[in-house]
Parts: C-alpha cells; structure tokens; sequence
C-alpha cells in the first residue's frame, strides 16, 4: 500500500512488534497522532502568534504553558524545544565553549556531542568507561585534573549520558555533576534515553543543562527535542538578538540567537504537546517497563550462548547482547546465512533488528505491553529450539 | 458553511487513529479482548455516523 507515488505506508508499528532501540520511545501516542492530522501545514501554530512573535510566547495553542510545563518536568526553571537533542547540545557548545577550550565527553558519548563540540572548534577528551562500561564519578575527577594540567585550564563543558546509546547502562550521573561542581566545570545532562521514559530532576543532579530527546522518547515527531537550564545560565544560554541591519537599521525583537528565532513551528512541537501529558503519566510507570524488559532478557539469557552486554540487573529497556555463541553458530552453516535470524523473527511478526545480524545486537522494549514482551520472549527461545540451539 | 462536514472529516480521522492505535498496541497476533472489541465497535459506530454527517452534508 502507498501513501502516494512512490512512497509506501510505513505500517511496521501496526503489523509487526517493533524492538528497535532508537524507535521505541519515540512511537507517537493517539493524542499525536490527531494532533498531527490537524497541524501538518508547516506554519501551523503561528495563526495566533502575537507580539513579541516568538513560539514560547503562544497563548493558541498553548505553547507558552506548555514550555513552563516542560521545565518543571525535567526539574529545572527555563526550558526551550529544539529539533533534536543534538540542537540542544549545539547551543550549549556555541554558548559556553569557545576555540581551543577543552571539552570533556565520555568513551559512551554519542557522536552528536562530539560533533556540537568540534563546530566551535572545542577539544574533545573522554571520560573512559570502566570494566563495567560504566562512567564513574572517580573517573570523570581525575580526567578533569588531567585535562585541566594540559591545557592550563578546567573543561569548559562536560557531557554525561545518564544512560547511554550503546549498552543502555546507567552512569553516576549525580555524583559526576558533584564532582564537576567542586572543579566549577558546567555539567550537560543527556537525556536521549530518559526525559519522557522516566523520571528526570536536574535540579535535584545539579546539573546545569538537560537536553531530552521528542523523537527517542517523548512520543513526539522528528525532529523534536527540549533544552532545559537554571535562571542563571538562562540569560547566557537564550540570549536574544542584538543584531541591527546597517543599511536598513532593522533589529529583530526578543528572537533567541542560539534558536534561531522559532524551532518547531507546526506538527512537530504539536505531536510533543499533545504527548505530554501521557509522557508526564508514563515516566512514572518506569517499573513497569523494566519489569517487561525483564521478561525478555530472561527468555535470551536462556538460550545458550546468549550474553547480555548491558549491565545486568537491567536498568534501562535498552539491551546491548551478544549471541555470537549461539544465533550466530547457527548462522555459519544456514542456507540463509545471517539472514536466517532476522527473517525468522520477521515471520514472527517482530522488526527493528538489523537485517542479518546475529553477533551482537541492541533491542528495547520500551512501550510493549506485558503480553508483547510474553510474545517476543517465546519468540526469542522458539527460534533457538527450532535451530538446535538448547534452552535452559 | 460546512462546518458540520469538516468536523465530521476530522473525528472520523480521529476515530481511526484510534484504531490504528489498537492495531499497534496488538500486533502482531491482533487478538482483541472484549473490552477492544467493544472499544473497536464503538468506534465504528461513531465512523458510520460521521459518513452519515458527510453525506448529509455534501452530497444533498
């Protein structure tokens, strides 16, 4: 089926149980949804826009109480939505890291900060993960002391994950941004994998910015996100424009410079508001979620040969496993090679895994119900037996 | 002025994103409880009266 032309209907969500890591938070609820349908046009919420002509101002929709509400949400006083995470740590970059100046990310970072930070032409050094692969509070003091002897100078910016992209571990988050306090180093707070899946206070971490993620994990479109900060760094980080045309002596009101003016101007800031409030509701069934994460990785620690890579007990629904003992044993010799795996799991109705992978892989079950867990966990353990591979 | 039949377009959309949202959260197997099934038949329901607001309102 198409949509029109030659683009197809994209009906993975409705067909199949989606398990890919980067999608699962960002499915859109029903209130998005219709949202969507009724604010697709581009310029879609500016019918109402009033003086002083900026988006956080908009009273119709409200868009003025809703980023009121996003920063009480993450636990901080100013909040700006922005078109992705990586926007978010764009605009801390350009604000607080000038040429030169050293800037600490860890070995789990995601490539976004790294790349925030080479476009003011800061100089990344990482914090390294420990056998664990996680980042310890120990580990962030002692680069900071190292970084600050070879440059002369503390870090201008440092970013931590609370959990990470790639094994879904959580790292000491608090006990870094205490650390970096003592060394007055400004913490960004990563929130791609938490704001909108489970409860995120920066104020209580004493941190100084939360980026968050619309499109990971706050049921909203792409590209979509929030920047959140004090009162403090607020007048640095959403300064307005001083900037006047010379010939025609034009300036340009309370427009933000690191946003450019407006971000999300239609579907997008209205899919995130219309999530909100379930967004608000679910981060408090965290518990919930991990209970049906468990139930899966229960199912793959079975199968023989099946290792968990993430940090076990889980805390998050993202999972890094290696199965190159198992799935990918029976890959050497099937007549489908590695696509035996993912073909199998596809017949099963279930998607989101790379096609042919059977060594190691990330899935999350974030927003499956506990009945789709069930499903998938049989599915896991089925296709070992259907392949020989025993399960305990 | 038909503002009957744009509202009508825009809960019938509605109603079936509802139902859209049903199919996601039963795939893969869509096997309906019976509070679904009510939901899904209360949801047709609404449709066919919206399709009887578009027709009375476009079409007479």
């Amino acid at each position: 089926m198409r949509c029109t032309g030659d683009i197809e209907v994209r009906d993975l969500e409705e067909l199949a149980i989606n398990i890919d890591p980067i999608q699962a938070g960002g499915r859109l609820t029903a209130e998005a949804m219709k949202a969507i349908i009724a604010y697709g046009d581009g310029y879609s919420v500016c019918d109402n826009c009033r003086k002083p002509f900026r988006l956080d101002h908009i009273k119709k929709p409200p868009l003025d109480a809703f980023h009121r509400d996003l920063a009480r949400f993450v636990g901080m006083d100013e909040a700006r939505v922005m078109p992705g995470a990586r926007r978010g740590f764009q605009a801390v970059a350009d604000t607080y890291v000038g040429k030169g100046d050293p800037v600490l990310l860890t070995a789990l970072s995601h490539y976004t900060s790294f790349l925030a930070v080479e476009g003011v032409g800061g100089i990344p050094r990482e914090i390294p993960k420990d056998g664990q692969n996680i980042i310890t509070a120990d580990a962030a003091s002692s680069r900071i002391e190292e970084v600050t002897r070879e440059f002369g100078r503390p870090p201008a910016l440092l970013f931590i994950d609370h959990f990470d992209y790639q094994f879904g571990n959580e790292h000491q988050v608090r006990e870094i941004a205490r650390a970096a306090s003592s060394y007055d180093v400004k913490v960004l707070y990563n929130g791609a994998y938490t704001v909108g899946i489970l409860p995120v206070d920066g104020g209580g971490l004493g941190v100084d910015f939360v980026v968050g993620s619309g499109h990971k994990s706050m049921a909203s479109p792409a590209p979509s996100g929030l920047l959140a900060t004090t009162r403090e760094h607020a007048q640095e980080l959403f300064r307005t424009t001083q900037a006047k045309g010379d010939i025609t002596g034009r300036a340009f009101g309370v427009k933000e410079v690191e946003l450019l003016g407006c971000t999300l101007m239609g579907a997008t800031i209205m899919g995130m508001m219309a999530s909100f409030p379930r967004v608000a509701e679910r981060v408090k069934r965290w518990d919930e979620e991990l209970a049906n994460g468990r139930i899966v990785i229960e199912a793959l620690r079975s199968i023989e040969g099946t290792t968990v890579l993430s940090e076990i007990p889980r805390r998050h629904t993202l999972t890094r496993v290696d199965t190159r003992n198992s799935f990918d044993r029976v890959a050497e010799t099937h007549k489908k090679r590695g696509y035996f795996f993912t073909g199998a799991l596809s017949e099963k109705g279930i998607g989101g895994v790379i096609p042919g992978a059977t060594r190691v892989w990330k899935f999350n079950t974030y927003g499956l119900t506990t009945r789709q867990c069930e499903y998938l966990a049989s599915a896991f353990t089925d296709i070992a037996r259907e392949n020989g591979i025993p399960v305990t | 002025m038909t503002k009957k039949a744009v509202d009508a377009v825009f809960k019938g959309l509605f109603t079936l994103t509802d139902i859209r949202v049903l199919l996601r959260r039963t795939a893969p197997l869509h096997e309906l409880s019976g509070e679904d099934r009510s939901s899904v038949q209360k949801n047709l329901a609404d449709l066919r009266e919206q399709i009887r607001i578009l027709e009375e309102e476009l079409l007479r």
